[in-house]
C-alpha cells in the first residue's frame, strides 16, 4: 500500500491560472482527536540512528519533494524552512509554525496577498556561506521550471503574481530558460530587500505560513549548486547534518553532523539533532523490516520505519514488543471516486454508496489496528473537517435500502460496474468485501485489481478509462480543507482533453466550483472553512465520493530509540525532532 | 540360470529367468495378450502407481464435481464471514482458524471465506489452467517432433534449433516481462470487460504452453527417427501415401505411450507453475480461486500461524506428487525394457 500516501504528479498541462492545483501527496496532518505518541524515556545526545525505509526515493530536491515522511525527515536535518512546525504531542502546538530560518512567522498585509519574511543574522549553508534573500528567490523561481523540476507541489504557479501565457502557465518559465521568458514579472512578485524577502499573491493566501512550513517549495536554494534535474538527488544542507558521500535512491544514505551549522540560531523544539549519524537503509520489504524490529538485535535496536506492520504480524505485537509499538491515526483518507462520465443517474450511485461495506474493508485490511472509519474525504485533523451527513449510514452498508433506492428509480438490475483498485493480496479482500454487500444489492461488480502500482494514478487519470468505481487515497498538503476537495473534485483546473488530473471521476458541477471560488478568494480562515464546508457536503449530495477509512500507522521501533514521537508535525511518521539512541 | 524362490508368482519367475519361459506357458492357459492388457496388468501390480491413480482420480472427479456444488450452493469460495473474524488482531480468525460443522478447514484471515470451499473450487481452475496448457505443449511438441523426425535435412535442422532456442529463452523472465502488454492484448480480443479472470487464463496457457513443447518436441523426434526406418513405414511410401497420412496414421499411433507418459509428467509442472505465478502476481485475479492465489493468500499469514499455509501447500504437493508417481507408473508399465 505504499503509494496510499503518494499521488502522481499530473501533467503540467492541467495547469489553470486562478486556483489551487495539482496537490500531490499529503504531508502534514493538523490539530485534531490524534495527536500522537511518544516514548517517555529522554533523548541523549550521539549514537547512530537507522532508518528503514521500503522503496526508492524518488527525489531529495526540496523543490520537487512531494512525501510526507520526505518532507518531514528532511526539514529535521538538512533542509530549514522559513518557518517549520514543532515536534509536539499537542496538535495544535505541532501544526502552529514558528520561526525557524525567519525571524517571525510572517507579515501579512492586503488581506493576505502580500507576506514578507526576515531572514535570521548567522544562519549558513554547509559550506559556510551565508543564506541569503536571493537563495529563498531562487528555491521558489524553480518551481517555475516545470519542465525540469518535476514532482514537487506547485502552488506557487497558480498563486504568485505572475501572468498566465496563452498555454495556461504563467509566463515567467523558471531559472533555466534564457529566452521569451517574463522575468520582470518574477522580480515583481518576490522582492529582495536586505535580508527581508516578501512574495506578492494574485489571490489571497492567508494560511501560507503553513504552506511554508508543510512544503518544502520554499526552501532555499543555492544557484552555483543547481545543475537541473541532475540535483534530483543532491542535497545541499543548510541543517544540522549533511551527507557523507553521495545519495543513493535504491540503496539509502548516511547523514553526519554539519560542522558549519549553529544550533544558536535554530530551535530545540523543531531539531535537537541528537543522534551523531543517522542512516537511511532503503529496499528492504516492510515484512523483512517488521522481523528485524521484533528480533531488536545489534543496530536494529537503534532503528525506526515508516512501514507500518503487517497484519499477519498483529499477534506477535504483544508484550515488551508491544511496547514498542504506536499505532496512530494518519493524516490520509482512502475513497471511492464514482465515474459520472459512466454512472450518470444519481441514484445508482446513492445505492451504491448506501451500499458500502466500510467496515467489510476495513476488517478485510488488518481492522481497527489499520483503519479507523472515515466520514468525509477530509481528515479529522484538518481544520474544515465536519462529518460528511451523505455518508452517515450503517458501517456494513445498508442492502435493503440500497435495493429500494434502485427499484424506486426504476433501475434495471443487475447494474454492471467495474471497480479499479491497487492490487495487493490484502487489497484483493477488501475488494471482495465490498463486492459482496454490492452485488447482493443489485450490482454486479467486476474487480479490476491493477497490479503496477507505478502506474496506477496515470491510469486513473485517463479521461477514456473503462472503470465505474475507483479507489484512490489524499492527504492534505497543509492543514487545511482546500488542500484536499479543491484539487481533486474542482473541474476548472484538472480536467483536460487528455487527462483527468485528479478529478479522477470527472466530477463537474458549477455549484460546487462557485463555493470552491469562494473559498479561494476568501481573506481570512473562518470564511474560507465555511464556504469548504459547504463544498464537502455538495460532494456528498452528488455522491462524488465515498469516503472508507483513516490509514493508521502502526510503527515498531528499536528499543534503544530515545525521545520517539510521531505527531501531527511529522504527518504521523517518527519525527526526527527530537529522536535520539541511547 | 537363477534359483526361483517358491514364494515368487508366475510372471516374477517369467521376469527373472527367460529360459524357463516356455515351460510356465506351456502349463499355463495360453491365452494372446495385447501390448496394452500386458502394460495394464503391469501398471495394476504397481501399488504406488494405483494410490496414484485413485488420487488423481480423486482429484480431477472434485474438479468436475466443483462448479455444480457451487451452483447449488453445497461449496461457497466467495462469501465473507468476517463475524468469525478479530479485527483487533489484524483479522485472523477469533477461535481454531475458525473450524466449525460449516468450515472444515477454518476461514481464510481477512475476509473469512470457507478455506474448504476455495481450496475445492481452486483445483477445478488449477487443473483447467495446467490441462490447456499440458494439451497445447503436448500438440504443439507431438508434430513438430513427428516432423522433424521424419524429415531429414533442412527441416529438421531447423525444427531442432527452433528447440534450443526455446530452450535457452528465459521463459519465466518473458512471462513476468510480458504480462502486462499480453494481457491487455487478450483482454482486447476477449469477450467481457478486461477485468474478468479470462485473459489472465488464455495468457498463462498459451506462454505455458508456447515454452513447454520443447521437451515433448525432441522426445517424439527420437522416437520417430527409430520407427521411420521400420517396414510399414517403407510399405506406406512405396504405397504412395501423403507426409501427412504417414505422419498422423503410420506414426502417430506408435507414439501414445510417451505422450501418455510425457502428458502426466508435465501436468504436475504446470500445476506448481501456475501456483509460482500466482505468487508473482501474473496469474488468475482474485477474486477466482486456484491453488495459487489461496497459497499466495495464506503465505502472509504463515509467519504468524502456520496452519494457514498448511492445507494450500499440501493440497499441491499431493497433486503434484500423484502425478508424477502416476507418470513414472506409466512408463514403467508401458515400457518394461526402460530404465527406472
Amino acid at each position: 500500500m505504499a503509494s496510499n500516501r503518494k499521488k502522481a504528479f499530473a501533467a503540467v498541462a492541467a495547469l489553470a491560472s486562478a486556483s489551487v492545483v495539482l496537490a500531490g501527496c499529503g504531508s502534514s496532518g493538523g490539530s485534531g482527536s490524534n495527536g500522537g505518541s511518544s516514548s517517555t524515556a529522554k533523548a541523549s545526545k550521539g549514537g547512530t540512528l537507522t532508518y528503514y525505509i521500503r522503496d526508492a526515493l524518488e527525489h531529495t530536491d526540496p523543490q520537487r519533494v512531494y512525501l510526507g515522511r520526505d518532507l518531514s525527515n528532511l526539514n529535521r536535518t538538512v533542509y530549514r524552512r522559513l518557518v517549520s512546525f514543532p515536534a509536539s504531542t499537542d496538535p495544535t502546538k505541532a501544526t502552529t509554525p514558528v520561526p525557524d530560518l525567519a525571524t517571525t512567522t510572517g507579515t501579512s498585509s492586503q488581506g493576505g496577498k502580500v507576506w514578507s519574511f526576515t531572514i535570521k543574522n548567522g544562519v549558513k549553508w554547509q559550506d559556510g556561506k551565508p543564506i541569503t534573500c536571493e537563495d529563498f528567490k531562487y528555491g521558489a523561481s524553480r518551481v517555475f521550471a516545470t519542465d525540469v523540476i518535476t514532482g514537487g507541489p506547485n502552488y506557487l504557479l497558480s498563486y504568485l503574481n505572475i501572468p498566465t501565457g496563452k498555454d495556461g502557465l504563467p509566463t515567467y518559465k523558471g531559472p533555466y530558460q534564457k529566452k521569451n521568458n517574463d522575468v520582470a514579472s518574477f522580480n515583481k512578485a518576490i522582492t529582495c530587500k536586505g535580508q527581508t524577502i516578501t512574495y506578492h499573491f494574485k489571490q489571497p493566501w492567508p494560511d501560507f505560513p503553513l504552506a511554508v512550513a508543510s512544503l518544502s517549495m520554499m526552501d532555499p536554494y543555492r544557484k552555483d549548486k543547481d545543475q537541473g534535474d541532475k540535483s534530483n538527488y543532491q542535497i545541499f544542507s543548510d541543517g544540522p547534518y549533511e551527507v557523507q558521500g553521495k545519495v543513493d535512491p535504491d540503496k539509502g544514505y548516511t547523514l553526519v553532523r554539519n560542522p558549519n551549522y549553529d544550533p544558536k540560531t535554530d530551535n530545540p523544539a523543531i531539531r535537537e539533532a541528537n543522534p551523531d549519524k543517522i542512516v537511511y537503509n532503503i529496499g528492504k520489504t516492510g515484512e523483512q523490516i517488521t522481523d528485524q524490529l521484533i528480533a531488536d538485535s545489534g543496530t536494529d535496536q537503534m532503528a525506526v520505519t515508516d512501514r507500518s506492520i503487517p497484519p499477519s504480524y498483529y499477534t506477535q505485537i504483544v508484550g515488551d514488543v508491544a511496547k514498542r509499538a504506536v499505532n496512530v491515526q494518519s493524516p490520509f483518507v482512502d475513497y471511492l471516486v464514482l465515474n459520472f462520465a459512466r454512472m450518470k443517474n444519481p441514484a445508482i450511485r446513492q445505492a451504491l454508496n448506501v451500499a458500502t461495506d466500510d467496515q467489510g474493508w476495513i476488517d478485510a485490511g488488518g481492522g481497527s489496528k489499520a483503519y479507523d472509519p472515515a466520514d468525509s474525504i477530509v481528515n479529522p485533523t484538518v481544520k474544515g473537517y465536519q462529518p460528511n451527513p451523505a455518508f452517515k449510514r450503517p458501517s456494513s452498508g445498508d442492502v435493503a435500502q440500497a435495493k429500494q433506492i434502485l427499484a424506486k428509480a426504476g433501475v434495471k438490475t443487475p447494474v454492471n460496474l467495474t471497480f479499479t483498485y491497487e492490487s495487493t493480496p490484502t487489497a484483493d479482500k477488501q475488494a471482495a468485501a465490498l463486492k459482496n454487500t454490492w452485488d447482493k444489492a443489485g450490482f454486479n461488480v467486476t474487480l479490476d485489481g491493477v497490479a503496477n502500482s507505478s502506474t496506477y494514478y496515470t491510469n486513473i487519470q485517463q479521461p477514456d478509462q473503462k472503470s465505474d468505481i475507483i479507489w484512490a487515497g489524499w492527504g492534505a498538503d497543509w492543514p487545511s480543507a482546500i488542500t484536499v476537495t479543491a484539487p481533486l473534485f474542482d473541474s476548472r483546473p484538472n480536467l483536460r482533453s487528455n487527462t483527468n488530473g485528479q478529478d479522477y471521476g470527472r466530477y463537474q458541477s458549477n455549484a460546487f466550483n462557485k463555493l470552491i471560488t469562494q473559498a479561494q478568494n476568501a481573506s481570512n480562515l473562518a470564511d474560507q472553512t465555511k464556504a469548504l464546508q459547504k463544498a464537502d457536503i455538495q460532494l456528498g449530495k452528488d455522491v462524488a465520493y465515498i469516503p472508507l477509512e483513516i490509514q493508521k500507522f502502526y510503527l515498531l521501533r528499536g528499543s534503544k530509540v530515545t525521545g520517539y514521537m510521531t505527531d501531527a508535525a511529522s504527518s504521523m511518521y517518527p519525527d526526527l525532532g527530537p529522536i535520539g539512541v541511547q | 540360470m537363477s534359483f526361483v524362490s517358491p514364494g515368487s508368482t508366475r510372471e516374477e519367475q517369467a521376469e527373472l529367468s527367460p529360459e524357463r519361459e516356455l515351460v510356465v506357458d506351456a502349463s499355463a492357459k495360453v491365452a494372446g495378450r495385447s501390448p496394452t492388457q500386458l502394460a495394464l496388468a503391469r501398471f495394476r501390480r504397481d501399488k504406488l502407481s494405483m494410490v496414484a491413480f485413485v488420487i488423481v482420480a480423486i482429484y480431477v472427479i472434485g474438479a468436475i464435481l466443483a462448479p455444480i456444488l457451487v451452483k447449488v450452493g453445497v461449496i461457497d469460495p466467495y462469501t465473507p464471514h468476517q463475524n468469525l473474524l478479530d479485527p483487533a488482531l489484524g483479522s485472523i480468525p477469533k477461535h481454531n482458524w475458525g473450524i466449525s460443522w460449516h468450515h472444515p478447514l477454518g476461514v481464510e484471515p481477512g475476509l473469512g471465506r470457507d478455506v474448504l470451499s476455495r481450496l475445492w473450487y481452486g483445483i477445478t481452475f488449477s487443473l483447467l489452467i495446467a490441462l490447456a496448457a499440458t494439451i497445447v505443449s503436448m500438440v504443439i511438441g507431438t508434430v513438430l517432433g513427428i516432423i522433424s523426425g521424419f524429415s531429414r535435412g533442412i527441416v529438421d535442422t531447423l525444427i531442432s534449433r527452433l528447440v534450443d532456442l526455446t530452450l535457452s529463452f528465459p521463459q519465466t523472465l518473458m512471462l513476468l516481462a510480458l504480462s502486462a502488454t499480453g494481457v491487455a492484448m487478450f483482454a482486447k480480443i476477449l469477450p467481457g470487460n478486461g477485468a474478468s479472470a479470462a485473459p489472465n487464463a488464455v495468457y498463462e496457457i498459451l506462454v505455458l504452453g508456447l515454452f513447454g513443447w520443447p521437451a515433448m518436441a525432441r522426445l517424439i523426434r527420437g522416437q520417430v527417427l527409430t520407427i521411420r526406418e521400420r517396414e510399414f513405414i517403407d510399405a506406406a511410401r512405396v504405397l504412395g501415401a501423403s507426409h501427412g497420412r504417414i505422419y498422423f496414421k503410420e506414426i502417430l499411433p506408435n507414439l501414445w505411450a510417451p505422450v501418455l507418459v510425457q502428458f502426466t509428467l508435465v501436468m504436475p509442472l504446470y500445476i506448481s507453475a501456475e501456483a509460482a505465478l500466482s505468487y508473482l502476481g501474473v496469474g488468475i485475479h482474485p477474486p477466482t480461486p486456484t491453488l495459487g492465489n489461496v497459497l499466495t493468500d495464506s503465505i502472509n499469514y504463515s509467519i504468524g500461524d502456520f496452519f494457514f499455509f498448511l492445507f494450500p501447500a499440501l493440497l499441491i504437493a499431493i497433486v503434484v506428487l500423484s502425478f508424477n508417481l502416476l507418470g513414472d507408473g506409466l512408463r514403467d508399465a508401458l515400457d518394461p525394457k526402460g530404465e527406472r
